[in-house]
Formats: C-alpha cells, sequence, structure tokens
C-alpha cells in the first residue's frame, strides 16, 4: 500500500514538474486533412519537429476529413473564433478563403522571419497563393499528376525505351500507336483512368487544355473564344481511346489503383501521392518494374495541372505575438526540412530542398520534378478548388463523354452554359 | 373540492416551459430565421443583404432546380409505392409464419434497417462496381452488358431508390404485422364460414381493416422520402453529382460548396412548402378512400 502511495505521489510530482516546464512552452493547434500514406509521413514530420524544439513549442495535430468537411468546419471555427493556429490548405482553395474572409494575410516581415521568400519557390507555386499580390499561406508541395507505367508490359509491347521510359510521349499518334501495342499485345487496358470519376479527370483533362495554352476563365467568364474549342480537342482524345477501347471505362479511383498494380492496365495517370503505394509494393516484392514520368504532350507544348499542399494562419483568432512566431517557426521549420515529404510523392515546393543532392537521388521523383516548370493551377475564382463547384459541373459531364454516352462537343456546350450559370 | 384554476394553470406551465423552449430554440427560431435568410444574398455564414424575391425568381430558370425537383419527385413515386407494397407483402407471408420461425424471418427482414447509411453505401459498391463488382460477374456469366448503375443518368435514381427499399422496408413490415395482428380473429372465422375464399378474404377483411396502417405507412415513407439524401450524396461521389441532384443534395450544394446561404434558404422553403402540400394532399386523400370504403 504504502509503494502504491509513494508510487502514485512519485507520479504527481513529475507531472507537476512537467506542467511548470510546460508552461514556458507555446502549443500550437494544427489541422490538417492528410489521411492517406501521406498523413502517416506528416506525423513523422511534427514528430521530429517536437523532438527539436523540446519545452519550446509543441504541436498539438489533428487530422480531420478532406474535401468539404474540412472547409466547412475551418469556415464555421474561423465564424466563432475557435480555429487552429495553423492549418494545411489547397492553393486553389485560397481565393475562396479571401473571398469568406477566412485567412490571415502572410506579411513580408512574416516571410523574413520564416527565412522564406518568393525566390525560393517555383513562379506558379507563388502565384497560386497569392491573390491580389498579397500572400495567404505557405507553399509546402506541388502535387501533379504524372504517367504511372508497367515496364515488364511495355517491353513485351515492345514500346519501352532503351533508358526505361515509354515510346511515344511526344505526339497524339504517338502516345496511342503505344496504346494501341499494348492492346495488341494482350493487355486488357492499356491506359487506366477513372472515367468514373469526373472531379478526378479534371486534372487530366485541365493539363490537355493546358497543352493548347487554353484557359478555363478569362475576365470572369467560363470558356471564352476558342477555349470551348480546346476543351472540346481534350475531351476527344480521351472519348477517341474509350472508342478504340484502349482505356477503362466507369473505374473509379480504387478500381483504376487496382488495375495498375494488378498488371491488367499497363499505364495510369494518377497523382504523385501514389509513389508510396508502389514503392511500399515493390519493397514487398508484389510489384513489377515501374516509373513515372511526366504526362505525354498531346498537343502543342508540355503542360500538366498541378495543385498546392500549403500552411495557412486561420484569421480571428486573438495570436499573441509569441504564438504567432511560433506557427512560423513550424512552417518555416517544415519547409526547409520538406525532404522526407518527398517520400509521400509530392515535389516540395522550397526549392532548395529539390535542388538538394539528396533529392536528385530520389527516384521516381527526380524524372518528373522536371514538370515544375510546365505547371497550371486552377483559375483564380472562388468557384475553384478541390471539392468546389466548378468541379460538380465538369464531373457530371465529363463521366458520360469519357465513357462514350455523350459527343465532346454537346458535353462542353453545355458544361459552358452551367459553369456561366454558376 | 375546490380547484385553484390558476395553481394549475401555473403547474401546466412549468411542466412544458422546458419542451417550449427547447422547441422554440430548435425549431421554431431557426425556421423563422429560414425565412428572413431566404430574401438575403448571405453567404453560409454571416448576415447578406436584403434582395427581395430575387432569390426565389432565379429559381425558375435554374436548371440544378429542375433537376433536383425532378429527381425528388422520381425517387419519391419508387420508393415510396413500391416500399409500401413490398412490406405489405412480406408482412402478410411472415404473420403466416409462427413461432421461433416467425421470429428469425422477420429478423432476417429488420436486419438491413439496423445498419448505417455508410455500410449501405459499401455493400453496394462492392456489389455493383463496375470493375469489380460481384453483380457484374453475374451480368458476365449471363451474357448481359455490364451496367455502370451509378455512373449512368438513367439508372441512378432506380437503383438508389432499390437500395432504399432494401434498406428500411424492415421498419414497414413491423408496422403492418402490428397492424395485422390487432384484426380480430373473428372476422377470420365469420369469413371462413361464409365460405369467402382467400383473396375475398383479403380484400374485404384484411385489406380495408389494414387501411389505416396502411395509410400511415404510406404517410411516414412521403415525408421521408421527399427529404432523401444520404445515399445520394454517397453513390454520386464523383460521377455525375449534377444529373444525379434532389432537393437536400442541392441545397447542401448551394449551403457549402458554393457558399449561398440565402439561394439554399430559398431552396430550403420550397422543399419546406412541397413538403407541407403533399403530406396534407396525402391525408385528405387518404381520409376519402377511407370514407369511400
Amino acid at each position: 500500500m504504502t509503494d502504491l502511495l509513494r508510487t502514485t505521489l512519485g507520479a504527481a510530482a513529475i507531472a507537476g514538474l512537467a506542467a511548470t516546464s510546460l508552461s514556458a512552452q507555446e502549443t500550437v493547434v494544427w489541422w490538417d486533412f492528410l489521411g492517406g500514406g501521406d498523413g502517416v509521413r506528416m506525423k513523422q514530420l511534427i514528430e521530429d519537429f517536437n523532438a527539436a524544439h523540446q519545452s519550446e513549442i509543441a504541436v498539438d495535430a489533428t487530422t480531420l476529413e478532406w474535401g468539404v468537411p474540412f472547409y466547412t468546419k475551418v469556415q464555421t471555427s474561423v465564424a466563432v473564433g475557435e480555429a487552429p493556429d495553423i492549418m494545411t490548405y489547397h492553393a486553389s482553395r485560397i481565393p475562396l478563403a479571401v473571398d469568406q474572409n477566412l485567412l490571415s494575410e502572410i506579411t513580408p516581415e512574416d516571410w523574413a522571419t520564416m527565412g522564406l521568400g518568393q525566390g525560393d519557390y517555383a513562379e506558379a507555386t507563388w502565384d497560386a497563393v497569392s491573390v491580389d499580390g498579397k500572400q495567404y499561406a505557405v507553399p509546402l508541395d506541388t502535387h501533379p499528376i504524372v504517367l504511372y507505367y508497367n515496364k515488364d508490359l511495355l517491353a513485351a509491347a515492345g514500346r519501352l525505351n532503351d533508358d526505361g521510359t515509354p515510346m511515344g510521349m511526344d505526339s497524339r499518334e504517338g502516345f496511342t500507336q503505344t496504346l494501341q501495342a499494348l492492346k495488341d499485345s494482350g493487355v486488357t487496358f492499356p491506359l487506366g483512368s477513372v472515367t468514373a470519376d469526373g472531379t478526378f479527370m479534371f486534372r487530366t483533362i485541365y493539363s490537355l487544355v493546358g497543352q493548347q495554352d487554353g484557359e478555363l476563365m478569362t475576365d470572369g467568364e467560363f470558356l471564352a473564344g476558342d477555349n470551348a474549342e480546346k476543351l472540346t480537342n481534350a475531351l476527344g482524345v480521351l472519348a477517341e481511346w474509350t472508342e478504340a477501347g484502349l482505356q477503362s471505362t466507369y473505374t473509379d479511383y480504387p478500381a483504376t489503383v487496382a488495375l495498375f498494380t494488378s498488371g491488367e492496365a499497363a499505364m495510369m495517370i494518377n497523382g504523385v501521392w501514389e509513389v508510396p503505394t508502389m514503392v511500399d509494393l515493390e519493397k514487398d516484392g508484389k510489384l513489377f518494374s515501374w516509373g513515372a514520368v511526366e504526362l505525354p504532350v498531346i498537343f502543342d507544348h508540355a503542360s500538366t495541372y498541378a495543385d498546392s499542399h500549403a500552411f495557412a494562419i486561420p484569421n480571428g483568432n486573438d495570436m499573441s505575438p509569441e504564438k504567432r512566431a511560433a506557427v512560423l517557426e513550424v512552417m518555416g521549420w517544415i519547409s526547409q526540412n520538406s525532404l522526407f515529404w518527398a517520400t509521400a510523392g509530392h515535389i516540395p515546393a522550397y526549392g532548395p530542398v529539390t535542388q538538394s543532392d539528396e533529392y536528385a537521388k530520389m527516384e521516381p521523383n527526380a524524372t518528373y520534378s522536371s514538370l515544375t516548370s510546365n505547371m497550371i493551377f486552377d483559375p483564380k475564382t472562388p468557384l475553384a478548388g478541390v471539392a468546389g463547384p466548378i468541379y460538380d459541373v465538369m464531373s457530371t459531364y465529363f463521366v458520360p463523354t469519357l465513357n462514350g454516352e455523350m459527343d465532346p462537343a454537346e458535353a462542353v456546350e453545355e458544361i459552358k452554359a452551367e459553369l456561366n450559370d454558376l | 373540492m375546490i380547484r385553484d384554476a390558476k395553481k394549475e394553470w401555473l403547474i401546466a406551465l412549468t411542466l412544458i416551459a422546458p419542451f417550449a423552449a427547447i422547441y422554440g430554440l430548435v425549431f421554431v427560431y431557426p425556421t423563422i430565421d429560414m425565412f428572413l435568410l431566404s430574401f438575403t444574398d448571405a453567404p453560409l455564414i454571416g448576415a447578406g443583404d436584403y434582395v427581395g424575391l430575387e432569390n426565389y425568381t432565379r429559381l425558375t430558370s435554374d436548371r440544378r432546380f429542375d433537376t433536383a425537383v425532378w429527381n425528388t419527385a422520381w425517387f419519391v413515386v419508387l420508393s415510396v409505392i413500391p416500399g409500401t407494397f413490398v412490406a405489405l407483402g412480406i408482412a402478410l407471408a411472415v404473420s403466416r409464419l409462427s413461432g421461433r420461425l416467425q421470429t428469425a424471418v422477420l429478423a432476417l427482414f429488420f436486419l438491413p434497417y439496423i445498419l448505417p447509411v455508410s455500410v449501405i453505401y459499401l455493400i453496394w459498391d462492392w456489389t455493383l462496381n463496375f470493375q469489380f463488382g460481384i453483380a457484374m460477374h453475374i451480368f458476365d456469366a449471363l451474357g448481359i452488358d455490364r451496367i455502370p448503375v451509378f455512373k449512368s443518368a438513367t439508372w441512378f435514381i432506380p437503383a438508389v431508390a432499390l437500395i432504399t427499399v432494401w434498406w428500411t422496408c424492415g421498419f414497414n413490415v413491423l408496422l403492418f404485422l402490428a397492424g395485422l395482428r390487432a384484426i380480430p380473429q373473428e372476422i377470420y372465422e365469420a369469413a371462413a364460414l361464409d365460405n369467402a375464399g382467400r383473396w375475398k378474404t383479403f380484400s374485404r377483411v384484411t385489406w380495408p381493416l389494414l387501411w389505416p396502417i396502411t395509410a400511415l405507412n404510406f404517410t411516414i415513407q412521403l415525408i421521408l422520402q421527399m427529404k432523401i439524401f444520404d445515399q445520394v450524396y454517397l453513390f454520386s461521389q464523383g460521377g455525375r453529382p449534377n444529373d444525379n441532384l434532389v432537393m437536400v443534395y442541392y441545397i447542401f450544394q448551394r449551403a457549402f460548396q458554393n457558399n449561398h446561404g440565402g439561394r439554399a434558404a430559398a431552396v430550403a422553403v420550397v422543399l419546406f412548402f412541397i413538403v407541407i402540400v403533399v403530406s396534407v394532399l396525402n391525408f385528405q386523400l387518404m381520409r376519402f378512400a377511407e370514407r369511400k370504403q
């Protein structure tokens, strides 16, 4: 009994000590939406941060549901002054967030405090977090889509270059030829496409529009001028592949990944965040020899859609200068240590990291990181962004078009009418 | 005994006060607020400026609103009527069983009802997924072309209605069973003595005496299904959301995705009135039908 008492007293004393040392420490409340393989890696980064800042700053992190639920919660929490101190945000959602007055500006002094600046980021990335010349978030990464491919199947079809990349990446004819060769060699689906999910296909289609220098929105009008035609062209290519039986139809996201990893689909256009899936499977010896490269050039020049995970500070919190300094320290430290984040597939936004020798040795990241110079982001409007209204309109017409139910030109007419209705 | 009317009033008031307060706070106040909101251009959170009837007038040329209204109506037709008759059929069959067997069969029919909607979604996605669904392999074996059920505008609402009937009919079966048990056995005995056949017994005894339950069942489902949201939202994810819109989904889209609180409130007000009008109409119709019998 006395033993028990002594232990309890001892524990209480230690707890008391811990509490006093804790009081000098800033707790930073953190919200993110990183639930997948990248979430595991972010938790590791946070742990490393906490270890490096013991008794100074402690990050108290919570992971919430991605998409509309996350952004709705942010909005309500800002309204009642219960927002976190720091949160992850999609660059594509920043115009809407600024419109709703949700984000606190990252001032030039803040950038100086963090030791970061415009020069550390790609132009498109810096622009994606800026509204009217002011920055509202610190970019952590860019996450474009890439072309994953099965080297074994491509080699069997005779369409693999000596350097291990697929043939026909520079033209529409060339790429279609590669798909056809795969089909002829007995592959069920030469290209695994998320044809059941129009919001996902938006990324591919928008890239193809970008390859023709097309824009979704000009001067507040959707698909003005020949932009509608460019969207029709982009949809036309994909519809043609469906008609020729070269890509999977009505396939949703998990099914697409399953088709690719099981070898039923020889190639797949998907986000870089699937890199950990492949790496892990390969490590267990459950995957063929694979690679990932920048999207093929179907039209005039290379162009890839990307979004960016960024850190933002919510508005309306009564933040002490010490707290704000702690938050800036978190954002700065994680940006500078984001090499580990690259193992989640994402391309770190902080330039010095991607220019480092360690990064150059990471595969397949180093192969596809060249696309950073060809990135395009969502149009800057409160209607854009992941899980936003533009996504829903697009999805509704992309799905029938990509599966051969609707003519591309007709779909574009409908999309244009609905977008301008928003 | 002398009654103190004043005191009785006071007691009565004290007893209903908690209910009235909560009812006022969580129902009456938000409802009034919704009406007021529908005349403004408010975002999801915060106040807006008065815009008169604009939110209502623009609904007349709003294509998504049209889709939502027709889809909701189609869904109600496909779920309420079959739902009621399927439940009646099952209840009639189950009532012929007895003892443990009856309990076991009833439990089987009731089981889906206790599942949450997310589980329902997963089960049916596994079944009807275009690439990997179990049902698709059966289609292949029978030589029928695969159907992308949840990605096609034609099949979406009928499929969700079917799933909803499967999911919820257990509860309706219970209601019908209770109704069937309330019919006195003597009437059936009398009918049997009069040489009434099975169909005569059903049409002259069971059906009229069960009518109040049928009407109740019908009304409950009507109101419930007009407010359909969960299933439609889950099955539309990433597919063709704007083709599959139903009223509550449209309200959600307007408010949470487009940040248009005022316009969402206007749609909500319209739904509110549709539900009231349809349920009153339904109630009157049912009464009329009862009197005719």
